[in-house]
């Protein structure tokens, strides 16, 4: 546990606040140093109990958001949550370094909606989750580390079914479509409905304070959801495509003051001026075509710059692809497993390369309210990243690394979808655990290290390693930590 | 010598009347792989009464003792087939009804059941039909003209199909809530009979102090407090939380074992993992937790028992061949082999489909026990049978070779010490 000072000073960027901190460092160092011999076994379980999880990811040029870029920065992870990011970090004893060298970090990817990659339905997802299903494995090969499952937000976390779910009813789902006026009469009548509750309950609220008698308003044709739309609480999703759809939201919206989401919006780029105005966010697959109906004089019917137009004209845009889920069938690249590839083909149409990564990161996260967690590298935000071999929106790039949470969920080298093609350099598989002091420059550390060395150095490196592990835990480690010792040189490089 | 003939022909005279194997005997074999205390070259075995007497190496066997003597044979426990539904009709419904006793299904008569001892069978555990809690599985000797007879324990163990979906996690809680409010009711019973207990004391604090002491001391051991009978669905985990009953947990999945434990949460109580391997198992994944980095202890880790048919799966999408079996008792876990299926030829195949997990590199000790011993303490009946050991039930089955060999032939079937399969004579 380190103080809060400590992670104050920690935390500022770029300055290597570097005395301080490895003095802080020292202090928790020396009692790591401790056990030798003897009863060592028991205290080093009973520590590691109590113990901080950190994760670096080394050497890579860290996209930090529009247009930003640290190159051959490092991220640094505590216990899930993104630490610090920058240069010439102190790595604390026992980090998992991931060395991105000559490779990009960005944060893991968000997909609003998908189907397979965590479990069956909204309502019984968590009952439902297989964190060893293969097609998870290849959402996170395709980058996502987080996505909606009906109306949830839930991260691809593997090996364990707790906590996945960020957030629960991050949608209210709407229908709003011109083939059925009477729905459309009836949701505009709820809503009217609600916001007048909405209003009575606000007056209630004030007048309560002083009238201590005075009865809550009845929640007569109260809509639910809707009051958690009006109330801010989620957004509203709509699917629609037509023009004249996407016209009577937007009006909708305007009337009773909510931003909605529009879910296909493929005539979205003729009405982008209102739909910008109304505060609306669009989910767009960007390849999906349809014909204009000539039957009309109006513009319509799909257009590649949809998505340019949109973004243009204030509308915030989430890219998925055309299929929800992992898929072999149809054309190849329109399914779950290539959202980088369709966010790519609008950046053909115009759209800027910021706005194409936002569309796949940041947008999706902050339309389904869990944009404080998760969709870009900062500090503070859960530890979701990615290693890719190039740039993201590049048909060739691969992703190498996925953490979600701070853990290693997904290795290209490890599984065994794309690990033969490309494989990774000898040297960019390095996946080391920093030894105690490896990383503190100071002489004092140094003696440490020594001292440290020999008794690693005196466990055999294989062969004997599984005779004294009993546990199997105990016996990973060894076979590691020679490997730090090989090339303790290689590690100063990051100063 | 002609007294010792004379004895022997008694000997067999006398036991002729009832069956045509004696009530007291001696084998003597080439090799007993006794499962628990490894392998006797030369054995001889003294079985009297049906119980095994004496087993060892070369073992003087006294004058007059019939004598089977089969130097070319190998013998070993008699096969436990512990889960299954042979001889019982298929299954069928989702209720939970842990109440339900497999035993009220037998029917002693069966010729299909009576057949099974051909197959080196020679305890079977059936269980209840049915998904979800489907009820108590009986161990049974398959050949007997009464239920009495074919029972060896009833209530063997509790059946749960656990499944990665809020229903079925649910029943198992609910379970365990039931038997909560047992616990809290068997609790106010207590009190109350104790306050009872207490006025009836003081009622007679009248008498000699010495006695009165001596009589609340005596009370409670006469067994004058009787626990509340629970309620038939709240039973089973009653006995579950006190260890009187095993659980048998089916799971499919990897991620359905992540959701057993979640279901169970901090609840105590034994389980046995039924594991059915399917092609592409990726049961691998949670077999040890340091391996995966998993937040729970994997199978190995807590030395659990995996109930699964003796077959090799493959790596999910790939054709890499992965010896499950192999892998748990790696990871330390205990091993339970069950036919392929349920039908006679199963049953019959069942030790050549062992022995090509054992080729593919299971322990062969493992495999022997996995079959046999493993197999009985599912059922709970380890201490009865499933070893050749003295005071143990005589059943024993014979091969002429290594009985794991595909080329290897049954010859003969011992039940409670009558052959009951072979033509064996003296």
């Amino acid at each position: 546990m380190r103080s809060k000072w400590y992670s104050t000073l920690l935390s500022g960027l770029l300055l290597s606040a570097f005395s301080l901190p490895t003095a802080a460092y020292a202090q928790e160092a020396a009692p790591a140093a401790k056990p030798a011999d003897g009863k060592a076994e028991e205290g080093k379980d009973k520590k590691k109990a109590d113990e901080d999880r950190w994760l670096a990811v080394t050497n890579g040029d860290v996209y930090i958001g529009p247009g930003a870029l640290l190159r051959e920065a490092t991220v640094l992870c505590k216990n899930g949550k993104i630490h610090k990011i920058g240069h010439d970090l102190d790595l604390p004893a026992d980090t998992k370094v991931i060395d991105a060298q000559g490779m990009h970090v960005y944060p893991g990817l968000v997909s609003p909606s998908s189907s397979g990659l965590v479990g069956n339905t909204a309502g019984d997802f968590a009952d439902t989750i297989d964190p060893f299903n293969r097609n998870m494995v290849l959402g996170l090969a395709a980058g996502i580390t987080t996505t909606g499952v009906g109306n949830a937000a839930v991260k691809l976390k593997r090996f364990t079914i707790k906590d996945a779910q960020v957030r629960d009813r991050a949608f209210v789902t709407m229908v709003w479509s011109g083939r059925n006026p009477q729905g459309k009469k009836g949701l505009r009548e709820k809503f009217v409905s609600t916001a007048e509750y909405l209003r009575q309950y606000r007056d209630w609220e004030e007048r309560v304070k002083r009238e201590k008698d005075l009865k809550e308003p009845a929640k007569k044709d109260v809509d639910p959801g809707i009051l958690m739309v009006l109330r801010n609480e989620a957004y509203a999703r709509f699917s629609a495509n037509d023009r004249d759809d996407l016209l009577g939201i937007a009006r909708l919206a305007q009337e009773f003051g909510f931003r909605p989401v529009i879910e296909g919006c493929t005539e979205g780029w003729t009405v982008a001026d209102e739909l910008g105005r109304a505060g609306a966010m669009a989910i767009l697959t960007i390849r999906n075509q349809s014909p204009k109906d000539e039957t009309l004089v109006r513009a319509g019917g799909s257009s590649i710059q949809n998505a340019s137009i949109l973004h243009r004209a204030g509308v915030p845009i989430a890219v998925v692809p055309g299929q929800d889920s992992v898929s072999l069938d149809g054309i190849v690249g329109r399914d779950i497993q290539h959202i980088t590839v369709e966010a790519g083909f609008a950046v053909r149409g115009e759209l800027p390369d910021d706005a194409a990564i936002a569309s796949i990161t940041t947008i999706p996260a902050r339309i389904m309210g869990i944009g404080h967690r998760v969709g870009s590298i900062e500090v503070g935000k859960d530890a979701d990243l990615i290693v890719t071999d190039g740039e993201l929106l590049h048909y060739n790039t691969h992703v190498q690394w996925a953490i979600v949470d701070g853990k290693v969920a997904y290795d290209k080298e490890k599984e065994m979808f794309f690990a033969h093609i490309r494989p990774r350099k000898k040297s960019e598989t390095s996946e080391v655990k920093l030894d105690k002091g490896e990383t503190a420059p100071k002489p004092e550390d140094a003696s440490k290290q020594d001292g440290d060395k020999p008794a690693d150095g005196e466990k055999p490196k294989e062969g004997d390693t599984p005779k004294d592990g009993d546990k199997p835990k105990e016996g990973d480690k060894p076979e590691e930590k020679p490997k730090d010792g090989d090339k303790p040189e290689e590690k100063p490089k990051q100063g | 010598m002609i007294l010792s003939l004379l004895l022997s022909s008694l000997a067999a005279a006398s036991s002729d009347q009832g069956t045509s194997t004696p009530n007291l005997f001696a084998l003597r074999v080439g090799r007993a792989e006794t499962v628990s205390k490894g392998v006797i070259e030369h054995a001889v075995i003294l079985v009297e009464g049906g119980k095994i007497i004496t087993i060892g190496e070369d073992l003087p066997i006294e004058r007059g003792i019939p004598v089977y003597d089969r130097p070319e044979w190998v013998v070993m426990p008699g096969l436990v087939s512990a889960y299954s539904r042979y001889s019982l009709d298929s299954e069928g419904g989702d209720d939970n009804s842990p109440e339900v006793l497999a035993s009220i299904e037998l029917y002693p008569a069966s010729e299909e059941l009576r057949k099974i001892v051909e197959t080196g069978v020679t305890t079977l555990g059936l269980y209840p039909p049915g998904n979800g809690i489907s009820g108590q599985a009986v161990a049974i000797r398959p050949l007997g003209e009464t239920k009495e007879e074919l029972i060896l324990r009833d209530s063997a163990y509790l059946k749960i199909l656990s499944r990665a979906n809020g229903a079925s996690k649910r029943a198992i809680k609910d379970g365990f809530k039931k038997a909560d409010e047992y616990a809290e009711k068997e609790k106010k019973a207590k009190e109350k009979w104790d306050k009872d207990n207490a006025k009836k004391g003081s009622e007679k604090k009248e008498e000699p102090k010495a006695g009165e002491e001596k009589k609340e001391e005596a009370a409670p051991e006469k067994g004058g407090y009787v626990p509340p009978e629970p309620e038939p669905k709240a039973k089973p985990f009653v006995d579950l939380r006190a260890e009187r009953l095993r659980a048998v947990v089916s799971i499919q999945s990897a991620a359905e074992y992540l959701h057993f434990l979640d279901a169970i949460g901090e609840e105590k109580f034994p389980w046995d993992l039924r594991l059915p391997i399917t092609r592409e198992s990726d049961l691998f994944y949670v077999l040890r937790k340091s391996e995966f980095e998993l937040d729970v202890d994997g199978i190995g880790d807590k030395h659990v028992r995996c109930i699964m048919e003796p077959v090799l799966s493959v790596m999910p999408g790939t054709l890499r061949t992965r010896n499950l079996a192999k892998d748990v008792v790696a990871a330390g876990g205990k091993l339970a082999f069950i036919p392929r299926g349920d039908s006679f030829n199963d049953h019959r195949q069942w030790l050549a489909n062992v022995g090509e997990v054992v080729s593919a590199g299971l322990d062969r000790n493992v495999a022997l026990r996995a079959v046999t011993l493993e197999p009985a303490s599912v059922l709970g009946v380890e201490q009865r049978l499933g070893s050749l050991e003295k005071g143990k039930d005589a059943n024993m089955i014979f091969y002429d070779g290594d009985p794991l060999e595909a080329s290897s032939r049954l010859k003969a079937v011992m039940l409670d010490g009558k052959f009951v399969f072979g033509e064996v004579k003296l």
